[in-house]
């Protein structure tokens, strides 16, 4: 029976940062994936040369708040990410588009709070109260610094109050309320159900600056790859635990891969699904309160992402920038699953160079539900029903036509590449269904995070503690720093 | 009331970590008598949460709780807080 001091499952970022940190501090780690390649939803695919994004479009982190480029610096992987910063306020805008309204800001937490008190100049305490007390959260969340002191973040006032309560405090107006929860996209809860803190914490760093990253998430994974090599991190992909058995005083004795494989480890890290993780631990061996506990988890939202090419002539290439739409102004409704009419639509553009030319391209995510999906979950990729394809059909054209009205200039120039349903992304990704960011961070809900049922199996990843590339590399610091200890931790990050 | 309070903390062993209703008197220790692992501490605050509709912060009083006696009164406590 091979031995490994750490096992790692899923290659997504948090799995790849955790195996990372194991291998550069000299132990024996395995890294396992599902699908044929490693990245999970950082992978790009390409159609026609040109490479599209799947999970991966545009995160903060990288100026003001240097969260994430701390986090590279310290695995060494600060000279292959490379940001492309979203510079220019009309590409950092909200449009209302039953009000034939847009608002735009400039990139930095202060100027963000400058832009909107311009434009509502009559609700300035409100204004003043809400950057406060997204900081204030922020600069109390001791865990969003990898350097802190101590493991665990104790929740503030904040974890237990609804980002919607604070904002019916602060205000009556609708459109600076719905502005101020406009990132839910970036976490896919509503506000109603995320706490403030949560919010306050995704959102800040987005206010500091928001960035795409040059070769999109395949830069992550290029760089993680070089990285896990130098340091013999081994990795097998097609590959994931199938069952833990031989459970004595509550360890696992044996991890037996789905090729029949029996390993034994030290740690066994699970950055998947809370349902996937479920799914490896024998039923009978784990108690009903934890099955109870994982099946209660509600799923975040997804997208339906149609990937456009521009076909302007003479065109110069697209600056990096995040449109959203709002079809109206009450976010709850719009991420409520029953609601018939437009969904919010997020237009990330960039240019992508292929074959020395500059091709323009814009990814157009709607917001979903898995309820869009339900009733084709049985189906696989390339064997749907014609039902199906209409779907597609219907809300790709919806997609083009909500685009070509708000900006004219687009009209017969949007060459649709692809569409990704919930559907595809649960099978090309491997993830339950087909959600952007797991499972929904609701208020006062105790999420898989840390040492979950036996003594030597660990959770982390995006769902355990903020979703987002942010959120997932951070669980896996934070668990780093459990099993290396907190001695070996501190000397780690010292060092680097 | 806290005998309701008592057989529905009672229910919860049973029902979510199946232990016999035998074993489940007021002095057992939640530990060392019914054999929860400190593992189990989140899911039995979830499942706790989920039965009486309370939200049991992480409390410190929690680490203080050992018998199932202990924990009664626990639950006590936070509904009169929430009734308050």
């Amino acid at each position: 029976m091979n031995n490994y001091d750490d096992i790692v499952v899923g290659s997504g970022i948090s799995g790849l940062t955790t195996a990372l940190i194991l291998g550069m501090n000299q132990r024996k780690v395995l890294l396992l994936e599902k699908s044929p390649k490693i990245g999970g939803s950082l992978s790009r695919f390409y159609k026609k040369g040109i490479p599209f994004d799947t999970g991966f479009h545009f995160t903060g982190g990288f100026a003001n708040d240097l969260i994430l480029s701390d986090m590279l610096s310290v695995l060494s992987l600060n000279d292959d990410i490379h940001p492309e910063f979203i510079k220019n306020p009309e590409d950092n805008r909200f449009i209302f588009e039953n009000q034939g309204k847009s608002f735009e800001f400039h990139s930095g937490f202060e100027q963000n709070k400058k832009d909107m008190l311009s434009y509502f100049p009559d609700e300035k305490n409100a204004i003043n109260s809400y950057f406060s007390k997204v900081k204030n959260v922020r600069m109390n969340t001791k865990a969003m610094n990898i350097r802190a002191e101590f493991v665990m973040q104790q929740p503030l006032e904040e974890d237990f109050i609804s980002l919607k309560e604070v904002l019916d405090s602060l205000t009556d107006n609708k459109t600076l309320k719905t502005l101020f929860s406009a990132f839910s996209m970036c976490h896919g809860t509503e506000p109603s159900q995320i706490s403030f803190a949560n919010h306050s914490r995704v959102t800040y760093s987005l206010y500091e600056s928001i960035a795409r990253v040059k070769d999109g998430g395949n830069a992550f994974i290029k760089a993680f790859k070089n990285k896990l090599k130098e340091y013999n991190v081994d990795i097998k992909t097609n590959t994931f635990i199938s069952s833990c058995e031989d459970i004595a005083k509550r360890k696992v004795g044996t991890f037996v891969l789905n090729n029949g494989i029996k390993l034994k480890a030290d740690n066994c890290v699970f950055t998947i699904h809370p349902e996937e993780i479920l799914k490896t631990f024998q039923e009978k061996n784990t108690s009903k309160a934890f099955i109870d506990r994982v099946k209660n988890f509600e799923e975040s939202v997804g997208f339906f992402l149609t990937f456009i090419k521009l076909t302007k002539k003479d065109q110069k290439p697209l600056n990096p920038a995040v449109i959203t739409l709002y079809p109206d102004n009450d976010l709850d409704k719009l991420f409520d699953p029953k609601y018939k009419g437009d969904l919010p639509l997020v237009l990330v553009k960039n240019s992508e160079e292929v074959k020395n030319e500059k091709i323009n391209i814009i990814n157009a995510f709607e917001l979903s539900h898995w309820e869009h999906v339900k009733q084709w979950a049985d189906s696989t990729t390339g064997k749907r029903s014609i039902e199906y394809k209409e779907y597609k059909k219907n809300r790709t054209d919806r997609i083009i036509q909500r685009i070509t009205t708000m900006f004219p200039e687009y009209k017969n120039c949007l060459e649709v590449i692809d569409s990704a349903s919930m559907l595809t992304f649960r099978d090309y990704l491997n993830n339950p269904y087909g959600s952007a960011y797991g499972i929904k961070q609701k208020i006062g809900q105790f999420n898989l995070f840390g040492r979950v049922q036996y003594k030597n199996t660990y959770a982390a990843g995006q769902s355990s503690i903020l979703p987002g590339v942010l959120g997932a590399m951070m669980s896996g610091f934070t668990i780093c720093r459990y099993i290396l200890s907190k001695e070996v931790y501190a000397k780690f990050i010292e060092n680097n | 009331m806290s005998n309701k309070i008592e057989l529905m903390i009672n229910e919860v062993f049973q029902e979510s970590f199946e232990i016999e209703k035998n074993q489940l008197k007021p002095e057992a220790n939640i530990f060392e008598d019914l054999g929860l692992d400190s593992l189990d501490v989140v899911d039995l605050v979830v499942a706790l949460q989920n039965k009486f509709k309370v939200e049991i912060r992480t409390d410190e009083r929690i680490k203080e709780i050992r018998t199932l006696k202990d924990l009664c009164i626990f639950i006590k406590e936070l509904q009169s807080e929430g009734s308050s």
